[in-house]
């Protein structure tokens, strides 16, 4: 203890500032929740504190289970999309030329600089029932009717893929930066066609960046609720929008906390796997044959 | 084995053209292109290796022609001036990428990869990362890796340049003994002049994008083409005067220093020639000695003693001579000192007679 608050004593400034930083807002809010999700909901709407395990009962019965399972499923998939589109995008700005790439770069935060809801209610006026992309494709007379695009899945994925995009491309971008383009030439050098170079020598370089990129987007795509509230429309269920249903339409705070503590937790674990997973590969390898 | 040519191959990018080049190397060979930075010693290198398009003429490896050929086509391997190996594969997967792109069994690439890491002494490295190695154990990996598969012609970029100068001369020679062992064509690229001359049985002067001269090292050193190639593999001392002949078959140099004997050999020369020394072939003595025909008197400026030999600096009446003497000879003399009054000569046969380049 006494080793513990010397050290303390020995940190620099900038740690300090960290770990208040981290206590305050990160680790103490996430306790209170936790302990939260094992009170009991009382008549009134308010709290009390008796220990219950009926939250997470509640949390992993099927109707739960789905919602999960959709959001997973949906951030999932738009994490992919994102890795698709962002790698390119990454790759074009890895190699190009200081000031390109600096233009390039900002030219894909510029949206950002406008109000989110704002610009989820841009995606309303693009793909809606009366949107720009709707008019045009009846004026053109493609349809007759009006692609259902918004209050979607379709809606969601859309939203989130938008949203979240820049946020995969800038890690994978600074890890193609750090590729050493004479390793592809070594490789082709070697036998490799271009798909092999791909795959076996960029890829396996750059994936730190991509994994780091679609942690990014993917976790807090899970806890998304404004995107799934707009676009999704009043039948599309996302894990979000029900727990904040819990917190402010339901009054079980309880409740809505054991939600939030399940993915917090399973994310955490997620991703402390993966970790674990990288320190293995990183120790002495074996090459697999001895 | 394949003999590999370069007919008429031509490049040009931005400012830099690469002349057309012919040149004829010959299987099992150890040939060196060797020039300053920007000759276009390397650009003939990536034209080989396929990373770059010729803009005229062709390469062909045996009866075929493959200057279209993708790199990954080409029997041509590379070892990248900076080795170039995949930092995210153990050394052992480094030197078997190739075999593995083959597809081939197991065992056989055990085989192969434990063959080629014995022959260039990294058999203990197998297990370990990139990052673990050092520069020298780095360079045996690229080039295991790169012979693995037993390429018809194995291209080197400055292999040596990343090493320290102290491990340069032996990592040349354990590289020599390799080369020699594995049968390969071997293509250097290098601004050494001492690297080219140690290792190769041929090589190309280059310089601004023109081949200025192939020849065995000792044809080039010995007998150079012309005065860049003269001054680039080696030290010279250079003498301008006119070129006469004063009986048939005894032609003379006279310049402001005296009138000199020389060996006109069968080439045709302007009155206006530069006879060049290298230091090595000129002796110094204490006396004027009559029987010497070729004297130039002088004072020591300067000397170096390097253990084998001794580098003097001689100041004549308008010139200024390096003079390197071996230490044996040195020993059978009186100790020279600065400021000593002493007499340089030379053979009539060691003078190399070109024309006179451009005043620099």
């Amino acid at each position: 203890m006494k080793k513990l608050v010397l050290r303390l004593r020995d940190w620099p400034p900038s740690a300090w500032i960290f770990f208040a930083w981290l206590v305050s807002l990160s680790v103490l809010p996430f306790l209170i929740i936790l302990a939260m999700s094992f009170a009991v909901r009382s008549e009134s709407g308010l709290i009390s504190w008796t220990f219950t395990l009926a939250n997470y009962e509640r949390a992993f019965h099927l109707v739960y289970l789905k919602v999960l399972a959709k959001t997973i499923f949906l951030s999932l998939g738009a994490t992919i999309t994102c890795l698709l589109v962002g790698f390119p995008v990454a790759y074009y700005l890895a190699r190009a030329t200081p000031e390109k790439r600096q233009m390039g770069l900002m030219l894909l935060f510029i949206p950002f600089w406008t109000n989110f809801i704002l610009r989820i209610y841009g995606i309303v006026s693009i793909f809606g029932n009366h949107g720009l992309l709707n008019q045009t494709i009846m004026r053109l007379g493609l349809t007759d009717a009006p692609l259902e695009i918004l209050y979607t899945r379709f809606g969601i994925y859309l939203g989130l893929v938008y949203n979240y995009l820049p946020f995969i491309v800038v890690p994978i971008f600074s890890a193609l930066e750090k590729f050493d383009l004479s390793l592809r030439e070594a490789a082709m050098d070697l036998g490799a066609n271009r798909w092999q170079t791909f795959t076996r020598v960029l890829l396996p370089n750059v994936r730190e960046g991509i994994a780091i990129g679609s942690l990014f987007v993917f976790i807090p795509m899970m806890g998304e609720y404004v995107i799934p509230d707009i676009l999704g429309g009043a039948k599309e269920v996302f894990l979000g929008r029900v727990m904040v249903e819990q917190f402010f339409t339901m009054q079980d705070w309880p409740f809505g906390s054991a939600l939030a503590s399940v993915l917090s937790m399973g994310l955490m674990i997620a991703v402390w796997v993966r970790m674990r997973f990288e320190q293995r590969k990183a120790g002495p390898t074996s090459h697999g044959l001895r | 084995m394949y003999e590999l040519r370069c007919e008429s191959l031509e490049k040009s990018f931005g400012s830099f053209a690469l002349q057309p080049l012919d040149l004829a190397i010959q299987p099992g060979e150890f040939f060196s292109l060797l020039g300053p930075s920007g000759c276009g010693k390397t650009t003939v290198l990536r034209l080989l290796g396929g990373f770059e398009q010729p803009t005229g003429g062709r390469i062909m490896l045996g009866d075929r022609d493959i200057t279209r050929l993708q790199p990954h086509k080409r029997n041509i391997h590379t070892v990248f001036q900076r080795y170039a190996l995949f930092p995210h594969l153990s050394v052992f997967e480094n030197v078997a990428f190739s075999l593995r792109l083959k597809g081939l069994a197991k065992a056989e690439i055990q085989l192969r990869v434990d063959e080629i890491m014995s022959l260039t002494e990294i058999g203990t490295l197998a297990d370990r990362r990139i990052h673990q190695l050092s520069g020298g154990q780095s360079q045996r990996v690229a080039l295991a890796r790169a012979l693995v598969d037993q390429p018809a012609v194995l291209l080197l970029d400055e292999p040596f340049s990343a090493l320290d100068p102290s491990l340069r001369v032996r990592v040349r020679e354990e590289m020599r003994t390799i080369c020699k062992k594995v049968g390969a064509t071997f293509i250097l690229v290098t601004h050494d002049q001492e690297e080219a001359l140690q290792l190769s049985d041929r090589l190309a002067v280059m310089k601004d994008g023109r081949c200025l001269q192939v020849g065995t090292p000792k044809a080039i050193y010995e007998d150079p083409s012309d005065a860049f190639v003269a001054s680039f593999i080696g030290p010279v001392n250079e003498i301008r005067g006119e070129l006469a002949e004063t009986q048939p078959g005894e032609w003379t140099v006279s310049s402001a220093m005296g009138t000199f004997k020389v060996r006109k050999n069968g080439i045709a020369l302007p009155r206006d020639v530069s006879m060049l020394l290298r230091p090595e072939k000129m002796r110094l003595l204490r006396q004027r000695s009559n029987t010497q025909e070729n004297l130039l008197e002088g004072e020591i400026q300067d000397l170096t003693y390097l253990g084998s030999r001794t580098e003097y600096t001689i100041k004549t009446h308008d010139n200024v001579f390096k003079v390197s003497e071996a230490e044996l000879e040195r020993q059978k003399k009186r100790l020279l000192n600065r400021r000593d009054r002493v007499f340089l000569t030379w053979k009539t046969e060691d003078a190399i007679l070109l024309p006179q380049s451009a005043p620099k």
